[in-house]
């Protein structure tokens, strides 16, 4: 054999080796983040598996129109070791209207998406990398409180499509962590690339994008900013930036958001109290008012699931938590355009369940 | 092949490297979160210490109402999935899973 002959042969044979190699590097690693057991004496957490998420039943009334809307949104975590963690959350949402809108049978069908499907690698307190399909990080609503069992009230702000096209979800990666931490504030960011995709249940926007936020654990108060780059048919800049505010003294919650693209500007301001701490019979301690304001003017003729018109609409919510998991929700909220005003009404409960998939080894 | 064999190295050493920041990063914060600290900077010694608890009410009530109880089977799991979704440190990890899951 020549000796061109056996650098040809051999070529394959050294791209195998380090392919081999790169593989058990990789398999070791992951191997090491496994073993690296975060349990300690100090405590007895077990990683099993875990089947959590919310079930729930609202009944919509949007000017005039009622809408039955049961839902379940599984959640799936299946960790590996303790660095390493599966999870994934689907929605199956059934929405039921009359035939002719408010007269006739009802009829409808069920909707589902897969929120998020990833894989997160958590390495250390600055990086913790993603995979997969994830919830598009801009502004608080949708990475924070876009599942039902969270939120205080069931309708999204006007503004939250900013920033969260095509679906809410990107599919791509994305670096998040602690950037610092002291024990008087701590920095967190988050950066990401989304590939655009058609797929069914899985649609995304190319985009590119961040978050940062400083919080201050002593007083609860957190300030952030998100920045999106839509880089799909117009590229599209899009700008959130948002407080969030839980005075440790009283069981209030503030949050605020401003949002800022192409298609439109807008804010919305939450206020929600917990009468936990209030001198009342426990039973009324369970009770929880909420409020909301917020107000949209399009930009370019407004679009992309925003309002075409200027918009501003309140809501009131009254909740009641019978459980930590189960509560009684419902809302009043009126909508102002110039295409007509409407009132909004929700009623309904949530519930949120997290059973371990199998049993822990005995100790 | 010189240059798969440099790639394959490169990948061995980033390994190895990740492999020992993730290990004395364990051991670090396991060791914080087990001990008071006897040796501190001075800025946080001028700050109180921040107790699992303190990780627990500042944290999540942020967005949502705390779970009263949760099986400790599941405890390790659930932390880790809030710690990515919340953007979570390391030591407030490790002091939650000690508070939640003594």
């Amino acid at each position: 054999m020549s000796p061109q002959w056996k650098v040809l042969v051999r070529l394959p044979n050294a791209k195998q080796h380090a392919l081999i190699a790169s593989i058990l590097s990789l398999g070791f690693t992951f191997a090491q983040c496994a073993a690296q057991d975060t349990q300690t004496p100090e405590n007895h957490a077990g990683f099993v598996p875990v089947i959590s998420g919310g079930a729930g039943y609202i009944y919509n009334v949007n000017g005039g129109v009622p809408t039955l809307e049961p839902k379940i949104n599984p959640v799936l975590l299946v960790p590996f070791g303790s660095h390493v963690l599966l999870e994934s959350r689907t929605d199956f949402t059934a929405f039921f209207q009359r035939e002719d809108r408010t007269t006739g049978p009802y009829q409808g069908k069920v909707f589902k998406t897969v929120d998020y499907a990833q894989v997160d690698w958590l390495a250390n307190t600055h990086v913790i990398a993603v995979a997969g399909r994830y919830l598009l990080p801009f502004g608080m609503y949708n990475e924070r409180f876009s599942a039902f069992w969270i939120h205080n009230l069931q309708d999204a702000p006007i503004t939250f499509p900013i920033g969260t096209r095509t679906s809410g979800s990107g599919d791509g990666f994305m670096l998040r962590g602690v950037a610092t931490q002291h024990p008087l504030y701590s920095i967190q960011y988050t950066a990401y690339f989304s590939a655009s995709s058609n797929i069914n249940e899985l649609q995304s926007g190319r985009a590119a994008g961040g978050d940062t936020s400083i919080f201050f654990p002593r007083s609860r108060f957190e300030a952030g900013v998100s920045y999106q780059r839509f880089l799909q048919s117009r590229n599209i800049n899009s700008v959130a930036t948002y407080i969030s505010w839980q005075p440790p003294s009283t069981s209030l919650n503030i949050l605020a958001e401003g949002d800022y693209s192409y298609n439109g500007r807008g804010y919305w301001l939450e206020v929600a109290y917990l009468f936990q701490k209030l001198p009342v019979p426990s039973f009324f301690r369970r009770t929880q008012i909420v409020g909301r304001m917020q107000q949209f003017y399009p930009l370019n003729g407004g679009g992309n699931g925003l309002p075409h018109v200027d918009t501003n609409r309140f809501d009131f919510g009254l909740n009641y938590y019978l459980r930590d998991d189960l509560r009684f929700v419902s809302s009043y909220g009126r909508s102002f355009s110039s295409q007509g005003n409407a009132n909004i009404w929700n009623v309904g409960f949530t519930y949120r369940f997290m059973f371990p998939l199998w049993p822990a080894r005995k100790q | 092949m010189k240059r798969y064999l440099i790639n394959a190295f490169l990948l061995v050493y980033l390994a190895t490297v990740v492999s020992a920041t993730l290990a004395s990063e364990t051991n670090a914060a396991s060791a914080t979160a087990a001990k008071p600290a006897t040796q501190t900077s001075h800025l946080q010694a001028n700050t109180p210490k921040t107790t699992g608890e303190d990780v627990f009410n500042s944290n999540c009530g942020r967005c949502h109402m705390p779970p009263m109880v949760i099986s400790p089977r599941i405890t390790g799991t659930v932390i880790m999935h809030m710690r990515a979704r919340a953007r979570l440190s390391r030591q407030d990890e490790l002091l939650l899973l000690k508070y939640m899951a003594p």
